[in-house]
């Protein structure tokens, strides 16, 4: 069924994997935007593949961010997952089955027989696309390959209860800040903003050492659209040391610092105030601080999927340092599943995690760890 | 600051002492800061800056400076310390390198004489031995010597006959 010849792309022939011997999927579990690639990369290598997605939709959580842009584009990847998604539909050979649940996994040969099931859920919110379809009943699915790109869970603020999450009005994850935005403007009467950055990162308390890598990127784009949006507004960024996101956003982060005003600190604590959450911190004097503001939005971090440990054991993985998921032979790992990943980078991983399954599929071989989840 | 002012070992040496090996993980947040009861009484006083000229190794203003003395060991610094610092106990650790190079302030010093003389920082009175009195306890008198002794200040006394542990 996909044997096929030679064919152009890019203006270079490829050279293409007779699939005749090879006539199994390679299935990914998770349909978010790393799934997504990593379909749509076996697909331009003429390799079918299975998405699995245990949600209602395909698209996973970028489907809620907001496009930061303001004139230009702030190239933060949220429009990627409807290019992925559109793209996606347009290739007859892709498949997706929603509401399924992956459960049990057994080698066969180089590759697994996964057992699905149909997970009760909410119903869809969109309208399902042509390849969408949910699972009806129990499925077992032989493949050649297994890419697990079952994304991150976010950090729960409530955890840092002294940051005020769910106890003080007027304190949001900057993901709420985003479905907000995206809805079109600033909640209320939000006119003086603070963002507390690395809230679930970087805390060693919490057995979260590592840094999450894409929060200060978002929250700083969302901010400078809030203001955009907002121009009366002031936004106040507590922080400990910025991400470096390369040459351009050097340039952007100068303008942005010029706009905002940078506090090299993260507040103690923030509790009810008379007209909004109030914010305890230590000023650039070095002295316990207390401000008022409307709205203090919490750029709260990546976790490991819940799923982690579930799938380490179904595939008999080793866990990795921070919880996050590594790969085994036959088994990839794609986008943040495998550890903090911007959409971008998640894009990325996703097809390098495509092309190492494509490997293993022709050789029967494990491609080398470093490959398959650099 | 230059780097030839700096001495690297000195967070090692904190980190050696009971309490201090928290300095090493300190991300420098300022979450403890922003929490401490003291620097909002005394400007000058801002445990992260402590921290951060230890961890550079600025051995000789962090030991003879006279803010280290100032913290009141309330604790808010560790329970809001993302990084498990332990900050409290740091500058215990801190406090502690300052009294061996001779830093210690002259009202510690004064209590340390004190506690040397008389075995206690708190006069014992006909109070307190009434009240030990009540709860079968003996009396403690003025000048007990062995304190003296435990302190390693002088030769063990012997013990009276009779005396019990």
């Amino acid at each position: 069924m996909h044997n096929r010849g030679p064919r152009r792309v890019g203006g270079c022939l490829e050279e293409i994997i007779f699939l005749s011997a090879l006539d199994k999927p390679v299935l990914i579990i998770g349909g978010g935007v790393a799934g997504l690639a990593a379909a749509l990369e076996l697909d331009r290598r003429g390799l079918a593949s299975l998405v699995v997605e245990k949600g209602p939709n395909l698209g996973g959580q970028a489907r809620g961010f907001c496009c930061k842009a303001l004139e230009v584009c702030a190239r933060c990847g949220a429009c990627r997952v409807g290019d992925l998604l559109q793209q996606a539909a347009q290739r007859p050979a892709l498949g997706a089955l929603t509401q399924a649940l992956a459960v049990a996994a057994q080698r066969q040969g180089a590759g697994w027989e996964v057992t699905l099931i149909p997970q009760e859920g909410p119903k869809p919110t969109s309208p399902a696309l042509a390849l969408e379809r949910p699972l009806g009943e129990r499925l077992l699915v032989q493949t050649g390959a297994v890419i697990l790109a079952v994304g991150h869970q976010v950090f729960d603020a409530r955890k840092k209860s002294r940051l005020g999450y769910g106890r003080v009005p007027g304190v949001m994850t900057a993901g709420e800040l985003e479905e907000t935005l995206a809805k079109g403007g600033l909640p209320g009467q939000a006119r003086r903003l603070a963002f507390v950055q690395c809230v679930g990162s970087r805390d060693q308390a919490l057995g979260r050492l590592y840094c999450s890598r894409v929060c200060c990127g978002f929250a700083l784009r969302l901010a400078r659209l809030a203001r955009y949006l907002e121009p009366g507004s002031e936004v106040t960024f507590f922080h400990m040391d910025v991400q470096d996101y390369g040459q351009a956003w050097r340039a952007e982060l100068a303008e942005m610092r010029a706009g905002m005003r940078f506090i090299r600190a993260i507040p103690g604590e923030v509790r009810p105030g008379a007209g909004g959450p109030l914010a305890v911190f230590a000023g650039p004097d070095g002295q316990p601080q207390e401000e008022e503001f409307d709205l203090v939005v919490l750029a709260t971090g990546l976790e490991p999927p819940v799923a982690a440990p579930a799938l380490s054991e179904m595939f008999g993985l080793t866990p990795g340092a921070e919880g996050f998921l590594t790969g085994g032979q036959g088994v990839l790992v794609a986008g943040s599943a495998g550890g903090p990943r911007s959409i971008a980078e998640s894009i990325e991983s996703a097809a390098q995690a495509a092309a190492s399954a494509a490997e293993h599929l022709v050789s029967g071989q494990a491609p080398s760890p470093e490959v398959a989840h650099a | 600051m230059r780097l030839n002012d700096c001495d690297p070992s000195f967070k090692h040496e904190i980190a050696r002492q009971p309490g201090g090996e928290g300095i090493k993980t300190c991300f420098a947040c300022a979450a403890c800061t922003a929490r401490c009861p003291v620097g909002s009484l005394k400007p000058e006083y801002d445990p992260r800056r402590l921290l951060r000229l230890a961890i550079l190794g600025r051995r000789e203003e962090v030991l003879s400076s006279p803010l280290i003395w100032l913290c009141c060991s309330c604790q808010n610094c560790s329970e809001v310390c993302p990084q498990d610092v332990r900050c409290t106990d740091v500058l215990t650790a801190i406090k502690n390198l300052a009294a061996a190079a001779g830093y210690a302030p002259p009202s510690g010093q004064a209590m340390a004489r004190q506690l040397a003389a008389h075995g206690r920082l708190l006069e014992v009175g006909e109070f307190e031995n009434d009240k030990r009195a009540e709860l079968g306890l003996p009396p403690v008198s003025e000048q007990p010597g062995d304190y003296q002794a435990l302190l390693g200040l002088k030769p063990e006394a012997p013990r009276p006959a009779g005396e019990g542990a």
